[in-house]
């Protein structure tokens, strides 16, 4: 007697039928070798199922974070980016079209959004020097520079909400100058934690 | 239609105690509390919610990775990969089905991937050349555990995505970029190998 394959097997083991399914069926009826091997794969995959979960050798979410606050720090710089280029490039058109002299007070908040920016940049650059996604931090440490990264991406969410609407306003500049002064303040407890760590 | 003597006792039995278990793993068997606040604290961007998303299922994520992977080092990766992925991604979770179902097709894509990546040395005649010939498997008798990794990886991958994460064969396909009969014929393949691993064989 021709018993049944490893495939047909299967088929008959799983509840969506498949074509041959009704003959191996038949064929189990009457086979007593092949109702023990089919008890045997469902026996065996009781047993997989019960196999220990294996566990992690270690905590891998200091990795995780730093991955995401890396990937933060990206967009920051992006946007930085965006708004830097943005801004000069509206600046030359306006010029370069003729169209449209700023008035004093405009000329100078744009000046100093651009200064702003200018230094926004050179901060994230300071930052990326240390590369704190490489770096251990204790508990203290970290929730002061979560606290801060937070504050810093709901500032660069409102910027980006100033790009989208083309305003070059004071509240732009308070927005950019709040910015530059978060930023300070994370480059500063980098270089303490640093200068402690001797890193 | 006659009755199957035996197979509605022993593989009922068995068949009944199996498909209570898929609905066990499918489940939310590793449970998240208030896993709704956390996800929408997770969707505006809150760290601390992603950090609890990866204590509720880090385990779970990198069994499946083990599972599939060679190596322990792959695995810690698809885990680290898969948590990218959801705190990038989870926004786009929409709830509809469970928050684990949604993470573990993330593993289950980043395991694969990285089994493709590795370009692991998966043809089966040159497993075999590491395996007693068959005339010595009289003598072999190997744990299920062992046999399970001396699988190659795309069969090991399918063995343990249908039968234990209960994937069916056209979801496994679909993962793996290949036919619904590779996944079939992959996992007949390698029950036929462990059948012969475990010493279950009987002889014709």
């Amino acid at each position: 007697m021709t018993h049944l394959t490893m495939e047909q097997l299967l088929s008959a083991r799983d509840p969506v039928s498949s074509p041959g399914t009704q003959q191996a069926n038949g064929h189990l009826e009457s086979c007593a070798a092949c109702r023990a091997e089919l008890d045997r794969l469902h026996q065996r995959t009781a047993q997989l199922k019960a196999l220990p979960m294996l566990r992690p050798p270690r905590n891998r979410w200091p990795q995780v974070r730093a991955q995401l606050v890396a990937r933060r720090r990206t967009r920051r710089m992006t946007v930085s980016g965006i708004g830097g280029f943005a801004l000069a490039a509206s600046v030359a058109l306006f010029y370069l079209a003729g169209s449209w002299t700023p008035s004093v007070g405009e000329a100078e908040a744009q000046e100093a959004i651009a200064t702003a920016i200018a230094q926004s940049q050179v901060l994230e650059n300071a930052l990326g020097q240390y590369r704190p996604e490489h770096r251990v931090t204790d508990g203290r440490t970290a929730l002061v520079i979560s606290g801060l990264e937070t504050e810093i991406a709901e500032v660069d969410r409102r910027l980006q909400l100033a790009e989208m609407r083309q305003r070059q306003d004071d509240a732009v500049l308070r927005l950019w100058r709040q910015r530059v002064g978060l930023m300070d303040a994370l480059v500063s407890v980098h270089l303490t934690r640093a200068t402690n760590a001797g890193l | 239609m006659m009755a199957r003597p035996g197979i509605a006792t022993a593989g009922g039995g068995w068949a009944s105690f199996n498909a209570a278990m898929t609905r066990v793993l499918a489940l939310e068997s590793f449970p998240l509390a208030n896993a709704d606040a956390v996800v929408n604290r997770a969707r505006a961007g809150d760290p601390e919610a992603i950090e609890q998303i990866f204590e509720a299922f880090q385990v779970p994520v990198y069994n499946l990775a083990r599972r599939i992977c060679r190596t322990v080092e792959d695995a810690e990766d698809v885990l680290q990969d898969t948590f990218l992925e959801v705190a990038k991604s989870i926004r786009r979770y929409r709830g509809d089905g469970s928050l684990w179902a949604w993470i573990r097709t993330i593993a289950s894509s980043k395991a694969l991937m990285r089994l493709r990546r590795n370009k692991y040395r998966d043809a089966d005649e040159l497993h075999d050349e590491f395996m007693p010939s068959r005339r010595d498997e009289g003598h072999l008798r190997m744990d299920l555990e062992a046999a399970l990794e001396r699988l190659p990886e795309m069969s090991r991958a399918v063995v343990w995505l249908h039968d234990v994460e209960g994937y069916t064969h056209s979801e496994i396909g679909e993962m793996m970029g290949k036919s619904v009969s590779f996944s079939k014929s992959q996992l007949a393949r390698a029950h036929a190998r462990l059948r012969r691993w475990l010493g279950e064989e009987v002889p014709a």
